[in-house]
């Protein structure tokens, strides 16, 4: 009798066959909810129907067709959980698909403005100096005669007030400072040695506005001031300051000079940046660029604030900030910082 | 200064070429600006330099078809390109190396361009000697030597080299030939040879034949003359004439060109007067008397001060001392006896009056640069020496030499050791004795080793030098500047300073450009006119344009010009609005200067506003979407100290911010014009960038803005005990202080500006801003218990202002409610008419207990009752 297959054990092969082919015919899981309850149902399900008529079954029938129908069940519902994933992954790939984006729109951005080119340059200086323990303080810019001219060992009639046209509010007394170095003598009288800082700052001559000459332009000057300073720390100060902003590597080159409150004078220069010193228009064919002016503080400017020249020892040096800010971004023409045209500024950070 | 380089090197036997001599002179601090190459041209008096004439070489040769005697060739100069050149002339050949004038290049008055001629192409001209001002000689092109590089100025082939130096005023030594080859001797080693001044006198003894008065002796130190009799007047040698031409002097005759020569050779001006035609053969230097007046050769009749020191004689004047000569004495071709001058006058008088009359001279240039006073007697035996040479004549017997006071060089003590003290660098003290010796200084060694000083004497010519170090200076430029080491100061660090602006102002530019907002940087120096188009007939105030017209909003502005403008054409409209103006312009305190560039920029700003609204106008020319801007700068206002001429201004750091139009243009649809709210929103997002701690928004009137959208920014001044509590201090214990004024420009100032569009501003005082921005932010603790939210929406009038709403809901809640948010205003339907509908979202917290429901609905009632109290609010449905 073992060969004899049962009615029950028919059954359930059909079932299979059914359930097998329609779920191979299944496109959604609505449609996969709809051949469980067919087919696992709790009232009408085929394969619930099975498992419930055992009971109606003689004892040595029930064992083999209850194993039977429940491997059926497990067979199904391992396709039925197969078939679900696939389902859902094909849904949620379709509903995926209908929000796709054109990402080449534009984005929304953040506002985002613009630093002035020349804030920008003095931020950039700050922070080099600052890396040297120099402080950025700032000063006056109407100034009287004392501190721009003659603290600076720049009295009346001496020639070099020539170079330095100044604006008067009151002549002779009080005018438009036409350097940052101003603020020298005004840092050392208020401090004692150490002094290490940097002044940014608007100045003023009386020149004819031009592609290279403005009326109203940026300096920076640095003084620092103590026991143990020499002009090669000023070297050392001011080769450091080349190499953070224009490049590792850049030459520096001093040369003797003369300003009237520094005693020995220098001017330095770079190593053309555009052309590395091989020469070009920019660095007028000599291969140097002039970056600024510097020394050692005259010892009649230390005496004329209280220090001693014997123990103290002080440098000082100045710079252009427009020279810098044109060197670094290619700019030739001086005008453009002061134009504020948006189609310039737009083009910094 | 033009040195020109043979001459240079007559005194010093220095092998290097020009360009090295250039190289070393400006590391010595004598910097050169550039080496010229040129050739004295005598018949001109100019030095041709040929600028644009390069050398070139012919490649190509050929008769043109129909020409008698054009040919066609092409040249290079060598970069690899030809250029096709007609030329007439019949001796040129096949790979001739001749000079090219090239496009843009000057040949006997004619510029170079390029033409056809026979149908040929002509890219330049090949020259002739007689074009290039080389000889008479126009019988073919000027053939250079097989052997000359090409593409090269030819300047630099039949030139000779000049170098042009940029010396400095402190270094009135230098302003001669011989200055500048004692410098070269310096650095080189190289023997100095200065020219010869031995001369033979004869005859009668000058004092006998002139007199001199000096009655001015504090403007002229000192005063040397001496007479050369029976001189031959006629033009200077070759030599002469072209050393003249190359320094940049124009030969005259050959004894103004002898007093030429001295100065350039020696660096003291001389002048020579005609002896017949000096009066009574005698010369007093004085000051000018009130109204004298002298006609100098260049026919200009000057008038003088007694500030201007003059060489006159009884008959009156004849020279502007060490400026200018007159007519009246001067030196013809009919001169047979002279007097020669060598004087040392006070060198900032020579610069006043040289600055007074306008009168630059090679000669005021020398003396206000403090040449060596022991130079007189020098330089007028060189000049009188030449002058016998070059002219005949004999000198008569001895000097005439008015120098009261001689000098006495100056005595340093000076101790090798200060070179390294001060530089860094190492120098041996015999290289120290070297360096200044070869400069010229005495160098006195008592030999008892390393720490004893040098007693050194400072020549006269070198006034500049007064104390060691100026000493250590001249050792360390001659031994060098690149053998001063680079190290980094190793020196202690100051103490840090308090009220970094640097730091503050670089927040409020991080936080601003972070809203979108550019910053542009204006002239601090504008005009009244534009300043005042701010003010729209209001008081301009005592102080400044900031504060002092900002009025409560109850002073409301009743004088409004322009009520009258109905009854008026457009042009006396204008016309009147123009005088209002300059009224207002002439009443306000700006500072102005004395001696502006122009009108336009004559005055210091007293605000940004102007300055911003200015740029917007500018930029909406060529810009479509909005402009965001915003300056940091000072504004200037005056102080008694400046009047005085004691003190500088009141330089107050402000911020300035203006907005025009949408921030951007976008595909999204959501461009939207700038507005009131976008202003106030970022001053609002800047105050809590900045952690200021409380702040409020007050309608304001001021005469730049919108009546009705105007307001004053007031920060909460809080003492320190104040400062450490919770924020829920009464509004009784606080003072509001005004930082900022912001609004929309009023129509009328706008069309001042030519603004096109609404456009809205803001101004800052900083320094009273930051008097509230805490240094140090205080953390608070994290609440521990539960915040519960509720909703408020109450009926108030449409007029009430939604702060006071909101202040008073914050009041009536207490400290319980810990944060008050309006989330919607509404009118409309549902609304009864006059009334608005403001909703709040409340918070409310305690930092010790949950709250319960009873305690939030008891505060919500005596919210509503304060409202009803206070605005007749009604609890909206
Ligand atoms: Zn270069």
């Amino acid at each position: 009798m073992a060969t004899e297959l049962s009615e029950q054990e028919l059954a359930l092969a059909d079932v299979r066959q059914r359930a097998v082919a329609d779920l191979e015919q299944i496109g959604t899981t609505e449609d996969l909810e709809e051949w469980r309850t067919r087919y696992f149902g709790r009232e009408r399900g085929e394969v619930s129907a099975i498992l419930k008529g055992l009971g109606k079954l003689p004892p040595e029938q029930r064992k083999a067709v209850g194993q039977a129908a429940n491997a059926l069940k497990a067979e199904l519902e391992g396709l039925m959980e197969a078939r679900g994933q696939e389902l859902r992954a094909a849904e949620r790939l379709a509903a995926l698909d209908r929000e796709r984006l054109d990402v080449t729109l534009p984005g929304r951005r953040a506002a985002r403005g613009h630093i002035h080119p020349i804030s920008q340059t003095i931020r950039d200086i700050s922070r080099i100096f600052r890396l040297m323990g120099f402080q950025t303080l700032d000063g006056p810019e109407v100034e009287t005669d004392y501190y721009n001219f003659q603290a600076l060992n720049i009295p009346v009639d001496h020639p070099a007030r020539d170079m330095q046209d100044t604006f008067w509010v009151v002549p002779g007394q009080i005018l438009l400072r036409t350097q940052t170095s101003n603020n020298q003598i005004r840092i050392m009288e208020q401090v004692r040695p150490p002094v290490r800082a940097i002044v940014p700052g608007k100045v003023y001559r009386h020149e004819a506005i031009d592609a290279s000459h403005e009326a109203m332009f940026h300096q920076v000057e640095g003084i620092l001031v103590d026991e143990t300073c020499t002009m090669s720390d000023l070297r050392g100060v001011v080769t450091r300051f080349a190499r953070e902003m224009f490049g590792a590597n850049r030459k520096v080159r001093f040369r003797p000079s003369y300003f009237p409150f520094t005693e020995p004078s220098a001017e330095f220069d770079i190593d053309c940046i555009v052309c590395d010193g091989k020469g070009c228009r920019v660095c007028k064919y000599s291969g140097w660029l002039e970056m600024g002016g510097s020394g050692m503080v005259d010892p009649r400017v230390l005496r004329g604030v209280g220090y001693d020249p014997t123990i103290y020892r002080g440098f000082a040096f100045g710079l252009g900030i427009e020279r810098i800010a044109m060197l670094r971004y290619g700019i030739d023409e001086i005008r453009l910082f002061s134009g504020n045209d948006l189609r310039f500024l737009r083009q910094f950070t | 200064m033009l040195i020109p380089y043979t001459w240079l090197r007559s005194y010093v036997d220095s092998e290097l070429s020009p360009d090295v001599l250039a190289e070393r002179l400006t590391m010595a601090g004598l910097e050169v600006d550039r080496v010229v190459y040129g050739k004295a041209n005598l018949a001109t008096g100019e030095l041709d330099t040929w600028d644009g004439i390069v050398t070139a070489e012919i490649v190509w040769l050929e008769p043109i078809k129909g020409s008698d005697h054009l040919n066609a060739t092409r040249v290079t100069t060598g970069d690899g390109k030809e250029l096709s050149v007609v030329c007439g002339a019949p001796n040129i050949r096949l790979h001739d190396r001749v000079p090219l004038a090239t496009l843009g290049a000057k040949v006997g008055g004619i510029t170079i361009a390029e033409k056809k001629k026979m149908g040929v192409l002509s890219q330049g001209m090949l020259c002739s000697p007689r074009e290039l001002g080389l000889s008479d000689d126009h019988s073919g092109i000027y053939i250079l030597p097989p052997d000359t590089p090409l593409g090269v100025p030819l300047a630099q082939i039949v030139g000779e080299p000049v170098i042009d130096l940029d010396i400095k005023a402190h270094r009135g030594d230098l302003f001669c030939v011989t200055g500048v080859a004692r410098e070269v001797s310096a650095f080189t080693g190289k023997e100095l040879h200065l020219p010869q001044t031995a001369l033979r006198e004869k005859g009668t003894a000058a004092n006998k034949l002139m007199k001199l008065e000096v009655r001015d002796a504090d403007l002229c130190p000192r005063y040397t003359a001496r007479v050369v009799r029976g001189v031959k007047i006629g033009p200077s040698p070759q030599w002469l004439a072209e050393r003249l031409i190359l320094a940049g002097m124009r030969p005259i005759n050959n004894v103004v060109d002898v007093t030429n020569y001295v100065m350039l050779e020696l660096g003291q001006p001389l002048h020579a007067f005609d002896y017949d035609k000096v009066a009574d053969h005698t010369i007093i230097v004085r000051r000018a008397d009130p109204g004298e007046t002298l006609t100098t050769l260049d026919s200009v009749t000057r008038q003088l001060t007694p500030e201007m020191l003059l060489i006159t004689d009884p008959a009156g004047p004849n020279v502007i001392a060490g400026i200018f000569g007159g007519e009246r004495v001067e030196v013809d071709d009919n001169t047979t006896n002279l007097i020669l001058e060598a004087a040392h006058f006070k060198p900032t008088n020579v610069r006043r009056t040289s600055v007074t009359l306008g009168l630059r001279t090679e000669s005021s240039g020398r003396f206000e640069k403090n040449p060596d006073i022991e130079l007189t007697a020098i330089a007028i035996d060189r000049a009188a020496h030449l002058i016998t040479e070059l002219a005949g004549g004999e000198v008569a017997r001895g000097r005439l030499d008015f120098y009261p006071e001689p000098v006495t060089p100056r005595e340093i003590p000076f101790l090798p050791s200060q070179v390294e003290w001060l530089t860094g660098m190492t120098v041996t003290r015999n290289e120290c004795i070297e360096n200044l010796q070869g400069l010229g200084f005495g160098v006195r060694d008592g030999g008892e080793g390393a720490d004893e000083a040098l007693l050194v004497t400072v020549p006269t010519w070198r006034g500049d030098v007064e104390e060691s170090a100026d000493l250590v200076e001249e050792v360390a430029r001659i031994a060098g500047f690149d053998r001063i080491p680079s190290t980094i100061p190793v020196g202690p660090l100051p103490e840090p300073l308090p009220d970094d602006w640097f730091a503050r102002e670089d927040r409020i530019r991080d936080i601003l450009v972070g809203a979108g907002l550019t910053e542009i940087l204006t002239y601090s120096l504008t005009n009244r006119l534009t300043m005042a188009k701010l003010l729209r007939g209001a008081d301009a105030g005592e102080e400044l344009l900031l504060t002092a017209p900002v009025t409560g909003a109850d002073e409301r502005d009743t004088g409004n010009a322009t009520n009258g403008a109905i009854t008026t054409t457009a042009a006396s409209t204008r016309a009147l609005e123009r005088r209002q103006i300059e009224a207002i312009a002439e009443r306000l305190p700006a500072i102005t200067l004395r001696n502006p560039l122009s009108t336009e920029l004559d005055s210091l700003r007293l605000t940004l506003m102007s300055g911003l609204l200015n740029t917007i106008r500018e930029n909406s020319k060529h810009e479509d979407t909005g402009l965001w801007l915003f300056e940091l700068g000072r504004r200037y206002l005056p102080t008694p100290e400046l009047a005085d001429g004691t003190g500088g201004a009141q330089e107050r750091r402000t911020l300035g911010i203006a907005l025009a139009g949408p921030l951007a243009h976008t595909w999204l649809g959501d461009d939207r014009d700038a507005d009131f709210y976008d202003l106030k929103g970022i001053a609002e997002t800047l105050l809590d960038g900045l952690m200021v701690a409380r702040y409020r928004f007050v309608p304001a009137q001021h005469p730049t803005f919108h009546p009705g959208r105007c307001a004053r920014l007031e920060v909460a001044m809080i003492s320190d005990e104040a400062a450490g509590q919770s924020a829920g201090a009464t509004p009784a214990e606080v003072i509001w202080k005004t930082v900022a004024v912001l609004g929309e420009v009023h129509p009328e100032v706008a069309d001042r500006f030519d603004l096109s569009e609404r456009t809205y501003l803001l101004e800052m005082d900083l320094e009273r801003l930051f008097s509230v921005v805490p240094e140090v932010v205080k953390h608070a603790a994290i609440p521990r218990y539960p915040a519960a939210q509720r909703d408020l929406a109450v009926l108030v009038a449409a007029d009430a202002p939604a702060a006071e709403v909101s202040e008073t809901i914050q009041a009536g809640g207490g400290a319980l409610v810990r944060d008050v948010r309006l989330f919607d205003v509404y009118t409309g339907e549902g609304v009864p008419e006059g009334k608005k509908s403001l909703a709040f979202a409340l918070t409310y917290q305690a930092p010790d207990r949950t709250l319960t429901d009873q305690e939030i609905e008891k505060t919500q009632a005596a919210i509503l009752s304060a409202l009803r109290q206070r605005f007749g609010a009604k609890l909206r449905g």
